[in-house]
């Protein structure tokens, strides 16, 4: 047996170098039908009882020793002729939608500063997305977004998402921090950079000793967040009907750094977003009492980001499905 | 709006370069859109009729910059009184649409071309000049802000303008020839029951001024801004006078520009000034507001002195009423129409100050209660559910072609016929995304998208997916949520290549799918071969099964083989969390065939 056994060894020793698969080579010495050191101990059972110790001792020793060998992988090396620089098609992953991944991490920063992420319906009734808003029908702010009606004057797809604003105002008490990621429509016929149909990112803060300083504190946090520390903004005043004082606000074109070029229409700046103060018209028209509490909102458009980031020159390729993923 | 630099300099003696100004007013407000020369193109916010004018614009510029303000010369003293029959009538029919008519008549004046100055500021603006009649019209409404009308008085058929609303046989032909229907909801300006003008927008031929015009009878109207507004759409004339009188013009400003209109005849034409008819039956009062220091503090945030405040405010117009230690009163002037809270008065107060000044501040204190509506976050889960399963997210406009089912929401007023309606299903917006994938030679391809459906002017939240093998699709997602294949009749479908989820009803029937093991337990496996009929579902007797004993760990559906053409053979392994199984096959056994009537093979 102990003859036997070395020859064994020996074998294995031989097998292990010229490797292909572990696990055939698992199977050559350990299938409980074929293999070779079953067979063996199948063999000394019918030794005589002082024989079949010794043999026994030899044998498990035996099997011990491969069993580890072969359990200890760093001491099999696999001839392999994988080239590992020619490449494999990778496996698949799937892709969230630009516009989103952009909402996402908008929504990360935000979410940081204790806002809530709220949702609300897009066939909009006339109250939330024009009158609670400051924005009676014949204001001429009411031109700007050309309306879809469902059912005019009343039942109609939200031109923006501070329909959102409103109708959260006229549901919570301060403080109120909300930011509102959606859909939002309007009657135009599309180009490459206007759309009939668009996501805008509106948020707003509403509690005691809120002034246009937290606006701009946040905004440039904000953008330090999104485009990293050295960015640059201009704050300038703008009208909007929704708030007052109201609020531009432009970023240093990073191609030109402000010296004019093509990408930034030779203005240097990129125009981003429009805030303010939110009107009193608007807190009192949603039962908060504009002389107790102060507020701001801002709004952006999602697609523009989204565009940029991802190389995208026409609005129409983000929804229209001429956009794909490899 | 256009401002030619040097027109801007006759009111405000300003050293900076173009580049400079445009910096200043598109912080103040004014946006600069392009530098074009000497000339700054602004883009135009509706609020400020003001910035419609070359003079308004130039306020703020002052403001903003300290520097004074210099007005224009007027002619201030009153035309001559008109003999009885010099009187031009004025009649107004229609005085919901009509706020003030305002008229003089100027006579034996000498109509002939514009002196350089005037021609040139009006061209770089871009209009062009015609004589200096109809120039120093125009020339007021750029410089003020209101559009001004002449009409040769030798051609009109009576000594009268009657203003009256329009009617469905009425018809005008502009001075570019263009014939224009006209309907109740408009007005017109008519002598003998002809109308000569649309109101507000724009004049007809026949009593246009020439060289040959001795005696004209010069208007200034304010009129209903809506209504002005909803014609030009009507009768799609976008013009400069359009584009003052869309706005709300206070009636003062007719008084201003009559004044410095008649400057300039009389300077640059000649003539005779005579009084006529000011029609003005209710006065628009000029607003009084009153600043807080509180409030001002409140909204800035920073301590603005309430003698900065006044001088801002003084700089811009605004008359000093009243003052105190902790407010002022003031009377808006007229050509700041826009102005309607204290707020606003903030707004002035912290703009002319500049931005720039306003310093930065993080929100603090503890964040508010979590107010997120909870779908949100769960079909973000499920959003990177479906990416983890290897398939790609599409947002597909809702806007679809009608289609004329029930409940389907249609739109009133859609540009394209191609997209009126909102869709029913997202399916029928997310395929075309599929060929889109097919054109790039892309066709094993799983797409998602999470948005809405529309019916009965609800909406509904789904989530649709596209796969040819849905089936492992939806049972990863079925385990993620513990939910059962019964249950899932409730809350979607699948088909061939798609799955359809009523996102919120599976938030709210959702359950623990916990995939976490780590007790190792005596496992054992046993395999069957169920036989079915064709039509029978499957899913329920696997239900069934899975949850027909707690120690039924997992069931693995092998192999669906058909037999024959009425029965099919299911290949199912079970794993029990015991070896002793006997008991509970036997139970199931006997269960399936009296429920469900399925036999061992």
């Amino acid at each position: 047996m102990l003859e036997q056994a070395k020859k064994i060894r020996q074998e294995f020793k031989e097998d292990l170098q010229n490797i292909q698969n572990k696990d055939e080579l698992y199977l050559k010495y350990f299938s409980k039908k074929r293999g070779v050191i079953p067979q063996l101990f199948k063999e000394i059972a019918s030794f005589d009882q002082n024989k079949r110790r010794e043999a026994g001792a030899v044998l498990n020793k035996l099997k011990t020793e491969i069993e580890t060998k072969l359990k200890n992988e760093s001491e099999i090396h696999i001839e392999t002729t994988t080239d590992f620089t020619s490449p494999s098609p990778p496996p698949n992953i799937g892709m969230a939608h630009p516009t989103i991944q952009v909402a996402r991490e908008m929504n990360e920063f935000f979410r940081y500063y204790g806002f809530s992420v709220v949702e609300g319906p897009e066939i909009e009734t006339a109250e939330y997305n024009f009158r609670k808003l400051n924005l009676p029908e014949d204001h001429p702010a009411t031109d700007l977004q050309d309306t879809l009606f469902i059912k005019e004057p009343d039942l109609l797809l939200r031109t923006h998402t501070s329909s959102v604003e409103a109708r959260v105002l006229s549901t919570q008490k301060p403080p109120i921090r909300v930011v509102t990621p959606g859909r939002c429509y309007r009657n135009e016929t599309p180009n490459a950079s206007n759309a009939a149909f668009f996501w805008q990112y509106q948020g707003f803060v509403v509690d005691e000793g809120i002034t246009i300083q937290h606006l701009k504190g946040t905004l440039e946090e904000f953008h330090k967040f999104l485009f990293g520390d050295d960015v640059k903004l201009r704050f300038r005043y703008k009208y909007y009907p929704e708030v007052s004082p109201g609020m531009g606000v432009d970023m240093l074109c990073k191609f030109c750094r402000g010296n004019g070029c093509d990408p930034c229409k030779h203005r240097g700046w990129f125009e981003i977003l429009g805030s303010g103060m939110i009107h009193p018209t608007i807190l009192e028209n949603c039962g908060i009492d504009p002389e107790k509490y102060t507020g701001f909102a801002f709004g952006m458009g999602l697609d523009r980001l989204a565009m940029q980031r991802f190389g995208i020159n026409d609005i129409r390729k983000l929804y229209e499905g001429d956009m794909i993923y490899t | 709006m256009r401002i030619p630099l040097e027109w801007l300099r006759e009111y405000v003696d300003i050293k900076k370069s173009p580049k400079e100004i445009a910096d200043s007013f598109t912080l103040l407000g004014l946006m600069l859109d392009k530098i074009d020369g000497e000339v700054l193109s602004l883009e135009h916010r509706m609020d400020r009729s003001d910035w419609l004018s070359v003079l308004g614009c130039a306020r703020d510029l002052a403001a903003f910059e300290k520097l004074n303000l210099i007005l224009p010369p007027l002619h201030t003293q009153k035309g001559k009184a008109p003999g009885k029959n010099q009187i031009v009538n004025i009649d107004v029919e229609c005085p919901d649409k009509v706020r003030r008519f305002n008229t003089r008549v100027f006579r034996n004046i000498k109509v002939k071309p514009s002196p350089d100055w005037l021609k040139n500021r009006l061209e770089l603006y871009g209009i062009p000049a015609i004589n200096n009649i109809v120039d120093i019209t125009n020339y007021v409404m750029v410089e003020l802000g209101q559009p001004m009308h002449a009409q040769d008085l030798a051609k009109m058929e009576k000594q009268e303008i009657v203003i009256r609303n329009a009617k469905k046989t009425d018809a005008i032909t502009t001075l570019l020839g263009e014939n224009i229907e006209l309907d109740e909801s408009m007005f017109v300006l008519t002598q003998n029951d002809k109308p000569t003008v649309i109101g507000g927008i724009v004049g007809g031929e026949s009593t246009g001024i020439n060289e040959k015009t001795t005696d004209i009878v010069l208007d200034a109207g304010n009129y209903d801004q809506v209504n002005i507004r909803k014609t030009s759409r009507k009768i799609k004339i976008q013009n400069e006078s359009v584009l003052r009188y869309d706005k709300f013009l206070h009636p003062k400003l007719t008084e201003i520009a009559i004044q410095r209109t008649a400057y300039l005849i009389l300077e640059l034409a000649g003539g005779e000034y005579f009084e006529n008819i000011d029609w003005y039956p209710d006065k628009t009062p000029l607003k009084e507001l009153t600043l807080r220091k509180t409030r001002l503090d409140k909204i800035g945030g920073m301590d603005i002195k309430l003698s900065t405040a006044k001088e801002i405010l003084d700089s811009l117009g605004y008359k000093i009423r009243n003052e105190s230690s902790d407010q002022i009163s003031v009377e808006i002037p007229y050509f700041r129409t826009d102005v309607e809270v204290e707020d606003d008065l903030v707004a002035d107060v912290l703009r002319i100050n500049s931005y720039e000044k306003v310093p930065s501040k993080i929100i603090s204190g503890a964040p508010p209660k979590e107010i997120s509506t909870p779908i949100y976050a769960f079909e973000d889960k499920l959003r990177n559910l479906c990416v983890n399963l290897g398939l790609h997210e599409h947002i597909t406009i809702p806007l679809v072609k009608k289609k004329g089912v029930s409940g389907e929401v249609v739109l009133e007023n859609a540009l394209s016929s191609e997209r009126n309606a909102l869709r029913t299903t997202i399916r029928e917006t997310l395929l075309p995304v599929v060929s889109t994938y097919k054109k790039h030679k892309i066709s094993d391809i799983g797409l998602f998208e999470i948005g809405k459906v529309y019916k009965d002017n609800k909406e509904e939240n789904i989530l649709e997916i596209y796969h040819k093998d849905p089936k492992p699709i939806l049972s990863a997602l079925l385990r993620e949520f513990g939910i059962g294949w019964k249950d899932f009749n409730k809350i979607g479908s699948i088909s061939l290549d798609s799955i359809t989820i009523k996102t919120e009803k599976l938030m709210n029937s959702r359950g623990v799918g916990n995939r976490v093991v780590t007790e190792l337990k005596n496992y054992s496996t046993e395999d069957f071969s169920f036989v079915l009929k064709q039509e029978q579902q499957f899913g329920d007797v696997y239900y069934e099964i899975k949850n027909f004993h707690g120690k039924i760990v997992n069931v693995e559906v092998l192999e669906t083989r058909e037999l024959s053409k009425n029965e099919k053979s299911v290949h199912v392994r079970i794993t029990y969390s015991t070896s002793d199984t006997s008991k509970i096959r036997e139970d199931l056994l006997s269960k399936l065939k009296k429920v469900h009537n399925v036999n061992l093979r």
